[in-house]
């Protein structure tokens, strides 16, 4: 650390845990401690971001970082890097599909009848934006309450596990390009540094663990005016993919888990899409129809904002790699190098460490540079 | 012997099982590992996994992120001489649970005497999945929606 050439302080590091801790502790007899159940269920998109942001879905360890880390997000998901990085990579899980995603949400803004139907779920899409004041004051018998009350006033549906894709269904009309699945192995941002250009692979991976904040900003910044990819959501799921290994002595697919994805597919301005093939006099491509294209966005956890802006910025990505970038949104560099909540925060923070010796430079120079200036002779002819 | 409750197919069972707590599953495995003089093939380790996702817009491959795994594989003995081998890989940090239900998936896969324990366990899992499925495709049935386009019907809105 280059930056930290000092030393001494070690009782005042030691204490800063101590008053860090004494603060969260603040409510003494009165408090009771927050309960990782309590976090998981109750904060529960909280705890989605930081397993998102975190790039390692473990629901209960991210509960844990949001109680040490006092509410942190990006300290939160700091910490969780920081446990992946102690654990052995024990394999590489065979490619998913999420197909058999068992849903609690899809919506379409495409299509008002989608296959399957749409299902609103648990959002705040249609819901005023009034604060309830009863929820300062709830008893735990109203709590408790809720949820069986809710279970009660539902019919028994039998819904299917899974629902088709909305985009499948523009497939099926030609409207779209038939998917065709690239074998090519995938880029692993925990393993290899980003070198650009970098595959599509490595794009989304990044963004996959990206700060939604950041994601969303940058993705703003594209629907506001700096690019043009107007994107209406072909379909936003959220549900729990079952995660299949193929059993070690038997072989037969073993669902080992599941995990809670968003997954948003956004339809963007169609193009005509050129032709490998050429005519007979040899010189011109031929063009197929014009087809809409897609932009996709995946995360762990309900995050919907974050699968969304992600979805955008794919979009915006494959036209800047494709034709290079007319708008910063469209730069894999400029896109990819500043989303990344654990950098950027890790980066922000790193001015807070002593800078003594560097500053004592700058000042030097400040002071030599002003020395120079009083010392110089005045140009002539300056006589006043 | 004759089962009120029908074994699902073994790629079901760890989804059952992980659905209970680990205690009662541990206090089984315990015993049946002790009965059969269970033998690690692999030492029970846990760590993480690399999750690869089929991007559903162009087809390409990516990682979604990483999960925690732990796993088992063992080996069984019979009192006849006779081995069979369980295994088991799933979402947790817990090596010593992986190494329970690699145990419990070896005896029931081959039916071995201590089977219908392991069986009465998968239904309670069962029954607690089919709750959590209920519960879930509640969300789904009380906000099912049938949007109209204004001027297209009857303007009352009588969902």
């Amino acid at each position: 650390m280059g930056y930290v050439a000092i030393k001494g302080g070690g009782r005042a590091i030691a204490g800063t845990e101590a008053a860090l801790e004494s603060l969260r502790c603040a409510e003494g007899e009165a408090g009771t401690p927050l309960s990782l159940d309590a976090i998981e269920q109750q904060l529960r998109l909280l705890t989605s971001r930081v397993v998102s942001e975190g790039g390692l879905y473990h629901p209960r360890l991210a509960a844990l970082a949001i109680k040490q880390m006092q509410g942190d997000t990006l300290e939160a998901a700091f910490a969780l890097r920081a446990y992946r990085s102690t654990k052995p990579r024990l394999l590489d899980l065979p490619l998913q599909e999420t197909g058999p995603m068992r849903l609690i949400r899809r919506i379409s803004s495409a299509f008002k009848d989608i296959p399957g139907g749409q299902m609103l779920g648990p959002t705040t899409d249609y819901a005023l934006r009034l604060m309830r004041l009863d929820l300062a004051d709830e008893s735990p018998e109203a709590f408790r309450a809720v949820s069986r009350r809710f279970l009660d006033g539902v019919d028994e549906a039998t819904l299917p596990d899974s629902f088709p894709k909305v985009v499948d269904a523009l497939r099926h009309e030609g409207l779209l390009l038939p998917l065709e699945r690239n074998a090519t192995t995938a880029f692993d941002i925990t393993r290899d540094p980003l070198v650009f250009p970098v595959p599509r692979s490595a794009a989304l991976a990044t963004m996959a663990r990206a700060e939604t904040g950041s994601l969303l900003a940058i993705a703003y910044s594209n629907m506001r005016g700096y690019g043009d990819v107007h994107p209406t959501i072909a379909e936003l799921r959220v549900g729990y993919l079952p995660v299949m290994l193929p059993h070690p002595v038997s072989g037969e697919p073993v669902e080992i888990g599941e995990v809670l994805i968003t997954e948003c597919e956004v339809v963007a301005m169609y193009e005509a899409q050129e032709d490998a093939s050429v005519e007979g006099d040899g010189t011109e491509n031929q063009t197929s129809p014009p087809t809409f294209t897609l932009g996709y966005g995946a995360c762990f956890g309900h995050n919907e904002t974050k699968a969304i802006s992600m979805a955008i910025l794919d979009r915006a990505l494959q036209k800047g790699m494709r034709d290079g970038p007319s708008n910063p949104s469209e730069d894999p560099e400029f896109v990819l190098l500043h989303i990344d909540g654990v950098d950027s925060m890790g980066f922000a923070s790193h001015y807070k460490m002593p800078h003594y010796v560097t500053f004592q430079s700058d000042m030097d120079r400040l002071r030599t540079t002003r020395d120079k200036a009083t010392a110089a002779p005045k140009p002539q002819g300056d006589s006043a | 012997m004759n089962h009120a409750y029908e074994i699902p197919a073994r790629g079901q069972w760890l989804r059952l099982w992980s659905a209970l707590s680990a205690r009662p599953l541990k206090v089984l495995a315990e015993g049946l590992a002790e009965r059969y003089a269970a033998e690690d093939l692999t030492l029970p380790q846990s760590g993480l996994g690399l999750l690869p996702l089929c991007d559903s817009a162009l087809g390409d491959t990516y990682y979604l992120g990483e999960l925690p795994l732990a796993q088992a594989h063992v080996r069984l003995h019979t009192e006849d001489g006779q081995t069979v081998e369980g295994a088991a890989t799933l979402m947790d940090d817990r090596a010593g649970l992986a190494r329970a239900l690699a145990i419990l998936d070896g005896v029931l896969a081959a039916r071995l005497p201590g089977h219908d324990q392991a069986a009465q366990l998968l239904a309670e899992g069962a029954a607690v999945v089919a709750e959590q499925t209920r519960q879930r495709q509640a969300l789904l049935a009380a906000t099912r929606v049938d949007f109209s386009l204004l001027g297209s019907a009857g303007e009352d809105d009588d969902e």
